[in-house]
């Protein structure tokens, strides 16, 4: 069977990107999960995946061409029937779903065949560029083509972006702005639509940084664990076990998720953020939650994600600790249903068995659907969470 | 090793963490959180390739000596003369 292969929205933000690059050429074998595209979007360069097991048939956009989300990319030839649902549910066993997260489009596989894509551009973008380069670039307002003869055909580097932007005096377009204004679109339409309710609870952080220092200490500094970790698998243990926290709010009701997948909000150098998923957070031992949290920050610095990374969290995790803020209030990424939030941990008096004593107190915060949860239950779950971090051995 | 390579070194090192920020833009006595929104896992990967780069044992306490790039040439300069009979080890930080 043949099928279109399409550009998935990859957030409430993103109506287009630009081909970058196809992984995938005429006549190659495809695997779900197997990278066939890379495309250019506010957030930066990311992997789109297939869903499909089958043959690359053919190209229908070139890269350096603008595509609307929906648009078809390529044409696929599929064994039997093909395996990406037109409306998967997150709590599908498939890891991966191909429907947006905080994506103002319902579905990107519901829009409309017709959608036009823009006609092919035969000017070839450089083969490597710096991803401060590709940012300064964007903020100039150069075509990224423009720059495949600046660097000679090597690496661009900000230097070449400038001496570039020098020669061809170009409308600036504000990346800053974009990414603000998608943001805004996606937030906008969480306090439009979320009833959001509150609850913070600070809890004595002793216990989990002794485990941590401990566990620690003997290795070195590449296969230490930083404190993040320890929370981020503790909200996920903890969403496997209430529920009402983990899936997606869709057609009116809540969908739990049979898998957990936690979305860790990171911050992007210059402004904005991006919350793309750690699979199977609950199913996975510390070191190896490090390692894919360390690979997916490195991949977010340098600016080259995977769609189902952006496509995949069922809850969100937030931390401002390195800002040394307190507590923080977020707001619920649609149509996820919560968020939980991570201050600083910094030293305070703590009343413990009637005597004041000074120890290391993190405030979690946990924003909810009221749709779907009350406080009595948010509570349940924010205990949770602080149970598990004051018994770390059971992470 | 003298203070310019060790620079040299550690710049290099701070480009392939953060290749989202330009080397010769980096303010030598800046925070590296200040300048550049470093976060506790960016700073665990700069002390990761500081220590396989430099063959020095970098304990978690630490970390803060490597705040800014000033502060890390000094610290790797004093713990490469507390510890002359190692040699440094060409690892990438990748490794």
């Amino acid at each position: 069977m043949r099928s279109e292969f399409r550009l998935p929205s990859l957030g409430a933000d993103m109506e287009r990107a630009r081909l970058t690059q196809w992984l995938k050429q005429p006549g190659e074998q495809i695997r779900p999960g197997e990278p066939l595209a890379t495309v250019e979007t506010t957030k930066g360069l990311i992997d789109i995946e297939s869903y499909d097991d089958g043959r690359l048939v053919e190209h229908l956009v070139q890269p350096g061409t603008e595509i609307p989300v929906g648009a078809a990319l390529a044409i696929i030839e599929t064994e039997g029937v093909s395996r990406a649902p037109p409306t998967p549910t997150p709590s599908a066993p498939r890891p991966r779903s191909p429907q947006p997260v905080g994506a103002a489009v319902e579905s990107p596989m519901t829009a409309p065949s017709s959608a036009p894509a823009a006609p092919p551009v035969a000017a070839q973008a450089p083969a490597g560029i710096s991803p401060a380069a590709r940012r300064r670039a964007r903020e100039l307002g150069i075509a990224l083509e423009d720059l495949a003869t600046a660097a000679a055909g090597g690496v661009v580097h900000i230097k070449d972006v400038e001496k570039q932007a020098a020669k061809t005096p170009a409308v600036p377009t504000d990346a800053q702005a974009v990414m603000r204004a998608s943001i805004g679109a996606a937030m906008a339409r969480a306090k439009r639509e979320i009833p959001h309710y509150y609850l913070g609870h600070s809890l004595d952080f002793g216990p989990a940084r002794a485990w941590l220092t401990q566990y620690n200490a003997p290795l070195p500094v590449k296969d230490r664990l930083i404190e993040a970790v320890l929370v981020t698998k503790a909200v996920a243990l903890a969403a496997a076990r209430i529920e009402g926290f983990n899936g997606y709010f869709r057609g009116g009701r809540f969908v739990p998720s049979a898998t957990v997948h936690v979305g860790a909000a990171i911050a992007v150098r210059g402004g904005g953020l991006v919350a793309p998923a750690l699979l199977d957070a609950d199913q996975k031992d510390l070191a190896t939650l490090m390692r894919d949290f360390s690979a997916l920050v490195t991949r977010v610095r340098a600016g080259h994600l995977r769609s189902g990374e952006f496509t995949a969290a069922t809850i969100t995790v937030t931390s401002l600790g390195g800002d040394g803020i307190d507590v923080l209030y977020p707001i619920i990424n649609p149509p996820q249903v919560a968020i939980v939030g991570a201050g600083a941990i910094r030293d305070q008096a703590w009343v413990q068995n009637g005597q004041i004593i000074v120890r290391p107190i993190l405030v979690l915060t946990l924003a909810a659907d009221h749709r779907v949860t009350d406080g009595r239950v948010g509570s349940r779950f924010l205990r949770t969470i602080a149970d598990l971090l004051a018994h770390p051995q059971s992470l | 090793m003298d203070s310019s390579e060790i620079r040299t070194k550690l710049l290099s090192l701070l480009a392939s963490v953060a290749p989202d920020i330009e080397p010769d833009r980096v303010d030598p006595g800046r925070n590296l959180r200040d300048q550049f929104d470093f976060d506790s896992m960016d700073a665990l990967h700069f002390a990761t390739a500081v220590s396989e780069t430099f063959g020095i044992a970098i304990a978690e306490t630490d970390y803060s000596q490597l705040a800014s790039l000033t502060a890390a040439e000094q610290f790797v300069q004093a713990q490469l003369a507390a510890k002359p009979e190692t040699p440094p080890r060409t690892v990438s930080p990748s490794e």
